[in-house]
């Protein structure tokens, strides 16, 4: 009884977020559009270690990292290409 | 005649315009074919990663640790697929160990979808999945709890996963991860009756026919994407199948939190992270440890906890001062007093780090570690220093 309890308590949570997904899904772009891969860079690679230096890969390892930071750091693909996109410019 | 000597010169500054041009478009094409031997593929492989070593004092004793080498093999497959797997190469007790951390591939669904599978680190609060390599952990040691030895919560499973992010509204993120997994295992303690009660993590075979479900929702409600709030949990049978443990089950949760801001008046990042880990299972009756028929039981309820603070000023003009860091962090463990396996201890910890650079680090740690369920509360305490780097 209390483990069917607990299945629905995290029903819950994941049908609000089913939901959110779908309503989210059109203000996304927009939102994303607003922050400059600079800043995402900024904002996001420190949460977890230190923003890192541009110069350290080449254009084809940002792409691959960014793909492999994407997925750790739970990234929007805009935000994740815009990042990449950042790093190749800037390094 | 005047005319004819125009037009000849005319003629052969033609032919040798056109020689020329020909010479141009046959070394252009010449240059073009060198080029395109160097030309990228849509493939791409990346070996990444991270190694540390070091020396640890403690009470009376001191030794080199470490030495532990852990490679990341990132395979791009295409711009849709990526497989990523990381080794562990470590010495332990005179003896390499070699341990798969995770090996799975990730498929990009869409924007705000990604497909999982094989094995992954589980989204169980932050610290497991995100701070634990050597470079990104601030201190030399993992807080008490989560660690290999005295785990509360899981780190690595086998299984599926959904996860992505999307913003809720401009400049607020949400970030989720929902998984089915083969989940933790229950130590009956049939054979190890020091053990019964326990859960073991690292069971890559299901035990049972019954999947665990998990998932995290994590939050950032500050525009500037400084704050982070994250809730996990994870359900399911951990008993043995055909066994009398076969429906017990275990209930996981996680809360954590992760803070960062440039504080400008004291020209400094400040780095604020905390974790709760709590794991209850189904109350059942073991065999007691000296082998007798008698049974016993017990309320099964663990929970692990810190709270870590780190200052680095790196906006100051002295270049040795901006590259130091500063870490305090305390951290508590609750194991079930009744069980064999039972335990409880405080630990503080305290850092100064150097960063050679924004990957490469060299750490010096104190820790104090408590027993706080023993009437003489016996103390451990810990000098670390150690290095450490990601590439």
């Amino acid at each position: 009884m209390k483990f069917k309890k607990n299945i629905t308590v995290t029903y819950i949570p994941i049908t609000i977020l089913a939901s959110l997904l779908i309503s989210a899904c059109s203000s996304s772009e927009n939102a994303s559009v607003r922050k400059s891969g600079a800043q995402i860079w900024g904002q996001s690679c420190v949460r977890c270690h230190n923003a890192p230096s541009p110069t350290t890969f080449s254009d084809m390892q940002w792409e691959t990292i960014g793909q492999h930071m994407r997925i750790r750091a739970n990234l929007t693909s805009k935000q994740a290409e815009k990042v990449v996109e950042f790093l190749k410019m800037a390094n | 005649m005047k005319y004819l000597k125009v037009n000849i010169l005319l003629l052969l500054l033609f032919c040798l315009t056109s020689f020329s041009n020909a010479q141009t478009k046959e070394e252009v094409t010449a240059l073009k074919k060198e080029v395109m031997k160097y030309k990228p593929g849509t493939s791409t492989f990346l070996l990444r990663g991270y190694a540390h070593s070091g020396l640890e004092i403690q009470n009376d004793n001191s030794t080199f640790v470490g030495g532990s080498f852990n490679p990341i093999f990132l395979w791009r497959q295409s711009s849709k697929l990526l497989f990523e797997s990381e080794l562990e190469l470590e010495l332990e007790d005179g003896e390499t160990i070699i341990n798969l951390e995770y090996a799975n591939m990730s498929y990009f669904i869409n924007d705000y979808i990604t497909l999982r599978l094989g094995k992954f680190l589980i989204p169980f609060g932050t610290f497991s999945e995100r701070l634990h390599p050597r470079w990104i952990n601030r201190l030399p040691s993992n807080p008490l709890g989560f660690t290999h030895a005295e785990q509360v919560g899981p780190s690595s499973q086998v299984g599926i996963e959904l996860r992505g992010a999307f913003d809720v509204m401009p400049e607020r993120e949400i970030n989720y991860s929902i998984y089915l997994v083969n989940g933790p295992n229950l130590n009956d303690g049939s054979e190890e009756p020091e053990e019964a009660g326990k859960l073991h993590y690292d069971n890559f075979e299901d035990n049972n026919k019954n999947k665990t479900i998990g998932g995290r929702i994590g939050v950032l409600p500050l525009a500037d994407a400084t704050l982070e709030i994250g809730i996990s949990g994870q359900f399911g049978t951990v008993g043995n199948s055909n066994s009398e443990y076969q429906n017990v089950k275990a209930q996981l949760y996680s809360i954590d939190l992760s803070y960062v801001k440039n504080i400008n008046f004291l020209k400094s990042i400040i780095d604020l992270k905390t974790q709760w880990n709590k794991v209850e299972v189904d109350k059942a009756n073991y065999i007691m440890e000296d082998g007798q028929q008698e049974r016993y039981t017990f309320d099964n309820r663990s929970e692990a906890y810190y709270a870590q603070l780190s200052i680095k000023p790196a906006f100051v003009k002295n270049k040795i001062f901006s590259h130091l860091e500063f870490v305090g962090r305390y951290s508590k463990l609750i194991l079930p007093t009744k069980a064999v396996w039972g335990n409880k201890k405080t630990q503080f910890a305290f850092g100064i780090n150097y960063w050679l650079d924004w990957r490469t680090v060299i750490k010096l740690g104190y820790q104090t570690t408590s027993i706080t369920n023993k009437k003489n509360s016996p103390t451990t305490d810990s000098f670390m220093l150690h290095w450490s780097l990601g590439f």
